[in-house]
């Protein structure tokens, strides 16, 4: 017990410890690379100018570093990425010209069918989606076939967010030292603006749909796997003490306890996320990916108000469709495990 | 002991603000900068002359062509330092004639704009000219993802008039089947681009124009495409139908005329009202002029050595030049040198 306290405090300690040596060491290599030191030290004594102004010679060269080894890095390994962009970009596009080249009536009635099917045969809920759906041709004509670009994309980008964002929501839900590590990178990727990684995706990729489905996923996926990880350590303990003594392995409590408690948190992730990759939209259209992205910029560029706002007006119809349609798959799932009383 | 820690908080209060200066300025002006770097570069200049030799407060407002010339237009800026007069003579030619603006004269003597290749594939396949990328297999080496059927010619962004004149140049000079005129969604996502392109020895046709930095990067070697020689009845000819274009959608073209881009001179502008009550700024920004190649020069220096640092951009160039001194009075121009 002793020991422990011990060690706690000791490890206290070195991190304090740490912070210091990193300060020291930031000062030197700023000082020592910088272009503008001052003559002598005691010209800081006499001209107080660099306390007014952060001092040029307080400045560590992050940029050059990273420029450096970027470009080494494109020499070294560009040609496989473009490879690979060249490879998604063309199947990205042929998926997208199946659904395209489809008679729109087709494809309103495949909405409706697929709505039927995954709501539970819910009538209220397949007529909204229906007619937003129907809504968007009638926005501008248009718009039909960037709608359909939008949500292949989008739809791509929310499938790899909840490929790859629940399981580490799950995982973070185990182990609080996963979750220490992860969650900075979850802050991260939501505040660090998109033209930071597009840039660098638009040289290793090329221009189009591939960096903005990395955006949309990047943009994305942190607040549904927060929303997984909390809905997860909500459940309650009794309950999992429960399964626990009625003898459930941990792969048995996760699949038959936990997840299908967490659902509520999971589905508002997933309805989160589809929120988060429509608005990536228009940040997509800026590094030339076509769609109802596209549109908005126009509008934007051209000062045509009531074409930009036709445009989001379609965007936001998309989310509705989207958006129903996950909420009453969910709601399907949920009734299955957790039955609501039909009032009579 | 609560006095003077309550003292010693209102004096550190007060000495803070005395640190800062107040300025009370008797002009004020509102530039407008586009999106693009020679823009950038030139409103950085003469912003640093305004503000420090002239002691007005300077308010830099960005955007892209149409929304800035529309806030110009309807008087909610003052002035811009860059203007690219032969793409836009319809809008800004009647605000001309009747006063609501002013040209300021020539900003830059000439400039260049024209599709080009990178030097490595025109020399392989021996491509010069515009008509060279009609040659059998050419358009291959450009293959546009999105469309496999076309090459790919990276265009203007859409809020540029460049956008719609080379979509009717690429009409008239039958490369409309052979390929697309691909909006790259904006002026960084093109750089990034071309620079991919460069990066990983790929073949690129694409739009470009000078004075800019990018062109003046030693790592991008771009072969100029020679076009028809510009004749001024064809150019009006087709900046008919350009307009028509812009007006009604890409179904309005119809067959008239292309040539090159003219290598014409940057302008500025004005506008009357300021004009009228600043004749002093007027005049400097009247004088106001560089030569190309001291553009792509700070243009250079802007990306490789100040680090993306437009005001340390302009304070070089003040140093290390002398011709602007004869662009203001002599009380200004010892003032902004004081600064430096």
């Amino acid at each position: 017990m002793v020991k422990k306290t011990l060690m706690k405090k000791i490890s206290k300690n070195i991190i304090y410890l740490f912070y210091l040596v990193l300060f020291g060491i930031l000062i030197i290599v700023s000082y020592n690379s910088s272009k503008r030191k001052p003559d002598s030290v005691s010209e800081l004594y006499t001209d107080f100018s660099w306390l007014i102004n952060w001092p040029k010679w307080l400045d560590t060269p992050f940029m050059h570093w990273i420029n450096t080894g970027w470009r080494g890095f494109i020499a070294d390994y560009g040609l496989i990425f473009d490879a690979i962009g060249y490879g998604l970009l063309r199947g990205y596009t042929e998926l997208k010209n199946v659904i395209v080249q489809a008679p729109w009536p087709i494809v309103i009635l495949g909405v409706i069918g697929i709505t039927y099917v995954i709501s539970g045969r819910k009538l209220g809920t397949t007529i909204f989606v229906g007619f937003c759906t129907f809504f968007i041709g009638f926005l501008n004509p248009r718009f039909w076939d960037k709608a359909i670009e939008t949500t292949t994309m989008v739809v791509i980008g929310i499938l790899i967010c909840v490929v790859i964002g629940i399981p580490i929501g799950i995982a973070m839900s185990r182990s609080e030292r996963v979750r220490n590590i992860i969650l900075p990178i979850l802050d991260t990727m939501q505040v660090i603006p998109a033209f930071c990684y597009l840039i660098p995706g638009i040289i290793l990729f090329g221009l189009g749909a591939i960096p903005a489905i990395i955006s949309i996923f990047i943009y994305a996926c942190p607040p549904l796997i927060r929303l997984t990880d909390l809905g997860i350590r909500l459940v309650d303990k009794e309950i999992i003490e429960a399964a626990e003594s009625f003898g459930a392995s941990k792969k048995q409590k996760l699949w038959g306890v936990q997840i299908p408690l967490a659902l509520p948190n999971i589905m508002q992730g997933i309805n989160q996320c589809t929120m988060m990759a429509l608005a990536m939209v228009v940040i997509a259209s800026m590094i030339g990916t076509r769609g109802l992205g596209d549109e908005v910029l126009l509008g934007l560029q051209q000062l045509n108000v009531g074409a930009a706002l036709e445009a989001g007006l379609a965007i936001v119809l998309l989310a509705i469709v989207l958006d129903r349609m996950t909420q009453a798959y969910g709601e399907k799932i949920q009734e299955r495990t957790q039955p609501q009383k039909k009032k009579n | 002991m609560k006095f003077i820690k309550k003292s010693f908080l209102v004096l550190s209060l007060l000495f803070a603000f005395s640190l800062s200066s107040f300025s009370a300025n008797a002009c004020t002006v509102k530039v407008g900068d586009f999106d693009w770097d020679s823009a950038n570069i030139h409103t950085a200049i003469g912003s640093y002359i305004m503000e420090h030799g002239y002691g007005c407060d300077v308010e830099v407002t960005k955007g892209s062509t149409n929304p800035i010339l529309a806030a110009l237009i309807d008087n909610q800026l003052d002035i811009i330092f860059e203007h690219w007069t032969d793409n836009n003579v319809a809008l800004i030619d009647p605000e001309l004639a009747s006063g609501n603006l002013v040209d300021l004269g020539i900003n830059t003597p000439a400039s260049e704009q024209a599709f080009f290749v990178d030097r490595a594939t025109s020399e392989a396949y021996g491509i010069t000219s515009v008509d060279d990328l009609k040659k059998p297999g050419v358009w291959e080496l450009f293959k546009d993802p999105e469309d496999p059927s076309k090459g790919r010619i990276t265009s203007c962004i859409s809020g540029w008039t460049c956008y719609t004149i080379n979509l009717v140049k690429i009409m008239e000079y039958g490369l409309g089947d052979l390929y697309t005129n691909f909006d790259p969604g904006s002026g960084g996502a093109l750089d990034a681009a071309i620079a991919g392109a460069f990066a990983k020895n790929q073949p690129i046709v694409t739009y470009y124009w000078t004075p800019t930095s990018l062109m003046g990067k030693p790592e991008i070697d771009m072969v100029r495409l020679t076009e028809p020689a510009y004749d001024k009845a064809c150019w009006d000819a087709m900046m008919v139908v350009v307009n028509k274009i812009k007006a009604d959608g890409p179904d309005a073209y119809e067959p008239s005329c292309a040539n090159e881009y003219k290598d014409m001179a940057l302008t500025k502008l004005a506008t009357g009202k300021f004009a009228a009550d600043n004749a002093d700024i007027i005049a400097f920004a009247d004088a106001y002029t560089i030569t190309t190649s001291v553009v792509n020069n700070m243009l250079a220096y802007y990306v490789d050595e100040s680090g993306g640092d437009m005001e340390a951009t302009a304070m070089h160039y003040l140093e290390n030049h002398s011709e602007w001194e004869a662009w203001v009075p002599a009380d200004v121009a010892a003032k902004v040198k004081s600064t430096l």
